[in-house]
């Protein structure tokens, strides 16, 4: 998930810290702002906990390892801002200490994990938990799925930057420059791992401090939980509801369709500059992908791209578009199902209380 | 009121001797050491190694003379030079001059090549691999492994070129920033940051996390030790790891939490205010202008070498 | 019950009635008063629990009483007071305090850091900063580890970097929170002496403590807790350690302990 130096132009790099040293300003301007003196020590120890929870690589079956971040936990206790410089600083010492992410890469590691991930994970948990109480299975859930929503919009943010430089930077006879994939081979390689072990790590993470804070240490959650109430002491009223999760898939769509032609608007216009190199999508979809996803990919790409004209010269926005597409029905699929699985247990525990509660009462 | 009570409350079966609750002697059944035993252990490594790399700071190399700020702003400067260029020969080139730096440096050589080819394997070496087939990287195959719908299919001469220079790219640049991390002690680089225009606030945030990391990485250990000297027989490690990893971030967070609270009154025990202050100073040395020129011509070279064999 | 002695003058802290509970629940001092004059050695002792960091916290205007006053050198010390930097600082640089937990005092990334960062924070200029982090080191005899990170300190060394940090401000009053705890027996003995030392120099200094052994040199005057987060006694170090009832009830000594005098 760190990108290192060598994978991105220098262009993008810089592209990136565009992005991220605005947001540095902001964060610390807000963070200061907020909370004078006592926020030093905390950003200091929740940036150090994040860096804990990065070193902690978990084993996948194929054989390579995932990881948490801690963005959206740091999000939900004290605010997305709060996220921004904690997550940064761990990214710097990851960068600097072990080498693992670079030095030009380091706004753009910023701003997919330091940034982004904490903003998304935040949104969607503070959409879908709505007003329920602190210790509420909702607003747990909630937090699960801020966390996975969260690192998966990172892992895309990171599928795109690495998929534009084939098609950005390239020599003369075709040879890419930095990260040799394409959008249609960075996109499902980077959100394969994501959507299941490294967002699962994250969702545990982020449901279970979330769950042990509200049970424990309420007052750590204060910053951000100023309406919520503490328990599940008043009933949630019956038309609270503001939010189902089609809405919420929705909404994710949304934001990450209007993001979407920012990856078209990097640097350079050197798309159709007529690279003599064929991109073949059709034969990309069958063969690029591992094993698991040929099928799949190739089933689109046939049915749908072939007749498309993919051999000219404008393969690569149509490519990038349609793979930002499927990386987004993904996500929102994911969301959406998610969703409607917790509110149906959620709603068939609300099935079950009214009961159990006349008996206790 | 105490003695008696106290023994009387003991239950029985603490005061009998028990043969454990299964044998000691070996069984010849071994299990692998969790995720978790090997972060841990990466993680008393981490420390190791800072200590070495503060060890190595302080020799008296080439490198260990220069103004930090210098290093830092060079650093960046090189990292684009070698970002721009775009002939595997220049990357080869500019990765033998990082050894020649560390070796100037009085790095030692083997400890500085392991130090950034144990990366280039696990994060790119893997990964650029099937980048060379014309599967990923179209173009002229120049070893034909098989044939779709009539066409060769293999390596091509644009995939190895391509693989060549990603690798050798990030060889590089990992090799400059080793060397800087590796050159100069942790504080200066700090103090270094601060004096090139990073905010006050974000470098004591950066200080003291660096701080805490190793109080927290202690923590961890300690609670996992304590951990492992209950469990008896664990089914499957890395899935009792897990379960480790989740319940127990949640008091980590908790006691961090804690802790950031009694270093916030530590603070303001002595006066801190919310703008902290800091003792460093700097003075840029004859020897420091000479490598910022040097560093600059070096990166012209770079780039403009490249540029005239050709792109 | 305060035991003060007559000449106002010289009184550093007074308290009358202090009341705190934490997350406004739980009671850690109820009612408590006490004064402390200049030049004094005052140990707090008590069960764990029963107020006694707490008081400390309030001494150093880290957190405020629910109810009841603080004054320190005439002035009342309040959030609002504290709010003042003039007074903020000379308040700070007066009383100083030496956690229990060195590693939450011990924040920076060096020891010579960390030493600075008290006269630094105050205003004092980066030459006059710099001579005096030497002294210090030099008179705890921790020059050697001034370049050194703090992970890489033992306890008794932390211990030492968090006192030297506090004495390089000069501050009047000393407080310690549980100073010997959780050290081998060299430190233990190097802190009690450096304590009597500080006192002979003219500091006054409170310090929590379940140290009986080495009370007689730290205390001039003992202020036994209650588990009711009161003040049950307050004595010489001679009256406090012959009432074995006290002790006992206090959660000092258990009933099989013998008091060497």
């Amino acid at each position: 998930m760190h990108i290192p130096d060598g994978y991105l132009s220098p262009q993008t790099c810089a592209a990136a810290y565009v992005v991220a040293v605005p947001a540095w300003a902001i964060a610390t301007n807000r963070v200061t702002r907020v909370v004078k003196t006592r926020n030093v020590p905390t950003l200091a120890v929740l940036a150090a906990l994040s860096f804990l929870v990065m070193m902690f690589n978990i084993p996948i079956p194929d054989g390579t390892t995932a990881h948490a971040v801690g963005a959206v936990i740091i999000a939900i206790a004290l605010g997305p801002w709060a996220a921004v410089i904690a997550v940064s600083v761990a990214l710097l010492f990851q960068a600097l200490l072990f080498g693992d992410g670079g030095v030009l890469a380091f706004g753009a590691n910023a701003v997919n994990l330091a940034i982004l991930m904490p903003f998304v994970g935040y949104g969607v948990y503070r959409l879908i938990a709505g007003r329920a109480p602190l210790t509420s299975r909702r607003r747990i859930a909630a937090a699960a799925i801020g966390g996975y929503v969260g690192i998966n919009a990172a892992a895309l943010a990171t599928a795109v930057e690495f998929g534009i430089q084939p098609e950005l930077f390239h020599t003369a006879s075709g040879a890419p420059l930095y990260s040799p994939y394409g959008l249609s081979q960075a996109i499902p390689a980077m959100l394969l791992p994501h959507l299941t072990i490294a967002g699962a790590a994250e969702a545990i993470l982020t449901g279970g401090v979330l769950a042990y804070l509200a049970r424990t240490d309420p007052a750590r959650l204060a910053a951000t939980h100023r309406d919520v109430p503490a328990t599940a002491g008043e009933p949630a009223p019956a038309g609270g509801r503001r939010l189902t999760p089609a809405r919420v898939s929705l909404g994710f769509v949304a934001v990450m369709v209007l993001l979407t032609p920012l990856g078209l608007l990097a640097p350079g216009g050197a798309f159709g500059e007529g690279a003599p190199h064929e991109l073949n999508l059709g034969q990309l979809g069958l063969h690029a992908v591992p094993a698991g996803l040929a099928e799949y990919n190739g089933f689109w790409s046939h049915t749908l791209l072939s007749g498309y004209g993919f051999h000219d010269g404008q393969h690569a926005n149509l490519a990038y578009i349609l793979s930002a597409v499927i990386g987004i029905a993904v996500v929102a699929a994911v969301i959406f199902g998610v969703g409607t699985l917790v509110e149906r247990v959620a709603r068939r525990r609300r099935g079950t209380d009214p009961v159990a509660e006349p008996e206790t009462a | 009121m105490g003695g008696t009570v106290q023994a009387s409350r003991t239950p029985d079966w603490l005061l009998r001797g028990e043969p454990g609750l299964c044998r000691c002697g070996p069984a010849g059944i071994r299990r692998k050491g969790s995720f978790v035993e090997k972060t841990l252990t990466g993680g008393a490594d981490l420390l190791r190694q800072v200590m070495f790399s503060e060890e190595i700071a302080g020799r008296p190399g080439l490198l260990q003379r220069l103004d930090p700020r210098l290093k830092a702003v060079s650093l960046v400067v090189l990292l684009v030079a070698v970002g721009l260029v775009h002939h595997v020969g220049t990357l080869v080139a500019c990765y033998a001059l990082t050894l020649l730096l560390a070796t100037a440096s009085r790095l030692p050589l083997a400890f500085f090549i392991k130090r950034v080819w144990l990366f280039i394997p696990i994060f790119s070496g893997i990964v650029v691999l099937p980048a060379t087939l014309s599967i990923v990287t179209p173009g002229e195959v120049v070893l034909p492994l098989w044939h779709w719908h009539g066409a060769p299919q293999g390596f091509t001469a644009q995939g190895l070129t391509s693989a060549a220079l990603v690798i050798s790219r990030v060889a590089t640049s990992v090799s400059l920033v080793v060397l800087l991390t590796l050159t100069t002690p942790w504080t200066r680089l700090l103090a270094a940051l601060r004096a090139l225009g990073v905010p006050r606030i974000f470098i004591l945030i950066i200080g003291m996390a660096y701080r805490y990391v190793f109080l927290l990485l202690g923590v961890v250990t300690e609670m996992y030790e304590a951990r492992k000297a209950r469990t008896v027989r664990a089914r499957r490690n890395d899935r009792a790891a897990r379960g480790f990893v989740a319940a127990s971030a949640g008091a980590l967070f908790g006691r961090a939490g804690h802790l950031s609270e009694e270093v916030h009154l530590a603070m303001v025990a002595r006066g801190y205010r919310g703008s902290p202050r800091t003792l460093h100073a700097f003075r840029l040395r004859a020897a420091d202008a000479v490598a910022a020129v040097v560093v600059l011509a070096a990166a012209v070279t770079i780039y403009g070498g490249d540029v005239l064999v050709g792109r | 019950m305060d035991g003060s002695e007559p000449g106002a003058d010289d009184l550093v802290f007074s308290c009358r009635d202090l009341r705190y509970a934490y997350l406004g629940r739980f009671p850690a001092l109820d009612g408590v008063s006490l004064d402390v004059h200049k030049g004094e050695k005052v140990a707090l002792l008590g069960p764990n629990g029963c107020g006694k960091s707490t008081l400390l916290k309030i001494l150093d205007g880290l957190i405020f009483p629910d109810g009841g006053t603080f004054t320190a050198f005439g002035q009342p010390v309040t959030e609002d007071n504290l709010e003042d930097e003039q007074f903020s600082a000379g308040f700070r640089s007066r009383v100083g305090f030496v956690f229990q937990n060195s590693d939450a005092q011990v924040f920076s990334p060096t020891v010579r850091e960390e030493i600075a960062f008290g006269c630094l924070q105050l205003g004092l200029p980066t030459g006059e900063t710099a001579a005096r982090v030497d002294d210090v080191l030099a008179m705890l005899g921790i020059a050697d580890l001034a370049e050194r990170a703090p992970f890489q300190l033992s306890g008794g060394q932390k211990k030492r970097v968090a006192i030297a940090s506090v004495l390089v401000m000069n501050p009047e009053v000393l407080l310690f929170d549980e100073p010997t705890a959780a050290l081998d027996p060299r430190t233990q003995a190097w802190l009690i002496e450096l304590i009597a030392d500080l006192s002979a120099a003219g500091k006054t200094i409170v310090l929590a403590t379940h140290d009986l052994d080495a009370l007689d040199v730290i205390a001039d005057r003992c202020v036994v807790f209650a588990e009711d987060h009161t003040v049950s006694r307050v004595g010489t170090p001679q009256q406090v350690l012959t009432d074995r009832e006290l002790l006992l009830r206090a959660n000092l000594i258990h009933e099989r302990s013998r008091v060497a005098l």
